[in-house]
């Protein structure tokens, strides 16, 4: 896996002049099953990965300790430690936890206060045995997708403490901290014409923004782009995140990837409704019937090409299906290897003015009608 | 020796809030009892539910500090032109203070009056429409800490206009702490500083000795105006939340 220095700008390698990407997508809370939307996401930053890795320098930074200390996570195991004292997790399922995960966002918060222990546990590397317990089943997920897993279950924390990042955006002019009222801390862009956003609240919780520019404002300086993958939703925060971080140096892309709505409609997987559809349901039924290189092909085929960066389509089992089914046939008719020039060039296709490669256009690529079957080592490089 | 003038009332709380109610809005005061405090409480809720009609202000505060924050209060609305002032006076200087940086700002909105370090703003009194997008923009001011603790300070409000023969006066202004958020304390002594300086009690040049103490209780000299407020724990009570002393000539 990449592993990222976070104490400063690196030089840049002297042998080769290929420009920095940093990849950086949003984490998926570890509290309970992958669900469709959250599959997407994975894919889609997976394929984008891979098929830059062979045109650029790319980091792949997604670090679940930088997000833990959001309230969710927090809150979370503060729930599950008052609910149900020492338990034994290690045998958990997926939907097991997200039910807990489910009465906790049903339950009353916990005081800001209850959760200052496990805060400052986060900080020193601590992971509640049932996120721990989560993260080994995404990797087995990851695993079976041959996704590059980026350290899930590794102690990754963020360059910058919240007090030295709220001083850094002081310093760039961007902060307005009015803890000394006993009042929030807010991201100021207003200059900018967009709305004020909170960062640390009255009771002096960080929430994931807070969490996102403790990691990335010590990472971008060091690299030529910045692509952030988001849901739709929260595109005015990362339009705020873009505003910051192009102040730092780099171009910085905004990649909003729409959630898959299950029955018409898009649900936030704090309302649970996941059963029998997440990763680890869709990866077995898919295994049962197709060889490891259908399934992943097959999944990316969907998730990427058919579902699109929207979220006009609900998902369907049976298109999933079809295109596992379109997958083993591609792969049975995959072309000879090329040499790694042409496979630069055709990944080179699918860009316009960014380095990163659109995931997008290189997977719908592959199921254009007419065309030649694709080579094997475009597939193995980017979708096996 | 100091004597203490007579203790503040209920009746004399709800006289006080009486004249202020018919003063703006007669209205108010021939549809309501005003001498009883179920017929005030009346009162104040048709004024909330009047909601975003009439005539408004947006104060914009980076930080906050009481003795400054009250002298640019009494600057800017002694800037307010005579028919601006009569409508916000109407609409009880009705104000909404938002968290935001002055100097971030004032490439795209216009305000009337800022502070000399930028930490507050103050916008003409005018439709709430005419500041919707700064309000959209910004966030209310959110201070639930209490006061801090200070020592009393003079304030002299800077040389200006004086009205011909108005003599350079001096007042105290006591702001009550116990069990008020900076966010509180600031409704109140605005209405207060807002109303006086619009009703004539405060001029250009006068002084104000500014006085954070638990509870108005106990004063050596008569209040002049009051900000009247309930009882958080005494249902059908209401107590002095801030107040201006009647005048002393300055020395």
């Amino acid at each position: 896996m990449t592993t990222l220095s976070v104490a400063g700008p690196r030089p840049r390698p002297d042998a080769v002049d290929r420009p920095r990407v940093l990849l950086a997508p949003i984490t998926v809370t570890p509290s309970k099953p992958l669900t469709p939307s959250h599959l997407k996401g994975l894919l889609w930053t997976d394929v984008m990965y891979r098929a830059t890795r062979p045109l650029a320098d790319v980091a792949y930074r997604y670090s679940h300790t930088t997000y833990h200390p959001t309230e969710q996570t927090l809150g979370f195991w503060e729930f599950l430690d008052r609910s149900r004292g020492a338990t034994d997790y290690g045998d958990f399922t997926e939907e097991r936890i997200g039910e807990l995960y489910v009465a906790f966002r049903a339950a009353e918060r916990a005081p800001a206060q209850a959760l200052l222990p496990y805060a400052e546990a986060v900080e020193r590397g601590w992971v509640h045995p049932v996120s721990t317990r989560i993260l080994q089943l995404w990797s087995e997920h990851y695993a079976a997708l041959a996704l590059h897993n980026p350290g899930l279950l590794q102690h990754q924390p963020p360059g910058l403490g919240l007090d030295a990042v709220l001083e850094r955006l002081t310093g760039l002019g961007m902060c307005l901290d009015q803890r000394e009222v006993g009042g929030p801390v807010y991201l100021d862009l207003t200059r900018f014409g967009l709305n004020l956003r909170r960062l640390v609240a009255a009771d002096g919780r960080p929430n994931y923004l807070a969490c996102a520019l403790r990691e990335l404002i010590p990472l971008a300086p060091d690299f030529d782009e910045v692509v952030l993958l988001y849901d739709h939703e929260l595109d005015p925060d990362y339009r705020q995140l873009e505003r910051v971080l192009t102040a730092l140096g780099p171009r910085v892309r905004r990649v909003a990837v729409g959630r898959v709505p299950v029955e018409g409609r898009i649900h936030s997987a704090r309302h649970g409704g996941w059963r029998g559809l997440h990763a680890g349901t869709l990866i077995d039924a898919a295994r049962a019937e197709y060889h490891e290189g259908a399934v992943r092909l097959g999944m990316r085929l969907y998730f990427i090409a058919v579902l699109g960066p929207g979220r006009q389509q609900s998902f369907r089992s049976d298109l999933l299906r079809q295109c596992i089914k379109r997958a083993a046939r591609l792969l049975d008719a995959a072309g000879p290897e090329t040499d790694g020039a042409a496979l630069q060039d055709r990944l080179a296709q699918h860009r316009k003015d960014h380095v990163y490669v659109n995931p997008y256009r290189l997977t719908s690529h592959l199921l254009g009608k007419r065309r030649a079957a694709p080579a094997a080592d475009l597939l193995r490089t980017v979708f096996l | 020796m100091t004597t203490t003038v007579a203790p503040i009332t209920q009746d004399c709380l709800r006289e006080q809030e009486a004249r202020r109610i018919r003063t703006a809005r007669p209205d108010l005061g021939a549809r309501h009892d005003l001498t009883s405090y179920d017929g005030l409480t009346a009162a104040w809720c048709d004024i909330t539910a009047e909601g975003d009609a009439g005539s408004l202000v947006t104060v914009v505060l980076r930080n906050f500090d009481l003795a400054q924050w009250v002298r640019d209060t009494c600057v800017f609305a002694l800037g307010v032109g005579p028919q601006q002032a009569a409508d916000w006076r109407t609409s009880f200087t009705r104000t909404v203070f938002l968290a935001g940086n002055p100097a971030q700002l004032r490439e795209r909105f216009r305000f009337a009056h800022t502070a000399d370090d930028d930490s507050a703003a103050w916008t003409t009194p005018g439709p709430a429409a005419l500041t919707s997008s700064l309000r959209r923009l910004l966030k209310l001011f959110d201070a639930p800490a209490g006061l801090p603790p200070r020592p009393d300070i003079l304030v002299e409000l800077p040389d200006g206009h004086r009205p011909p023969g108005r003599p350079r006066a001096r007042r105290d202004l006591y702001v009550a702490t116990a069990d008020c958020t900076i966010s509180e304390a600031l409704v109140h002594v605005n209405h207060v500083l807002a109303e006086a300086v619009l009703d004539g009690l405060i001029a250009a040049g006068d002084h104000l000795v500014v006085h954070q103490v638990p509870r108005i209780v106990g004063l050596s000299a008569r209040l002049a105006t009051v900000r009247v407020t309930t009882e958080k724990h005494l249902p059908g009570r209401l107590k002095a939340a801030a107040g201006l002393t009647e005048e002393a000539l300055v020395a």
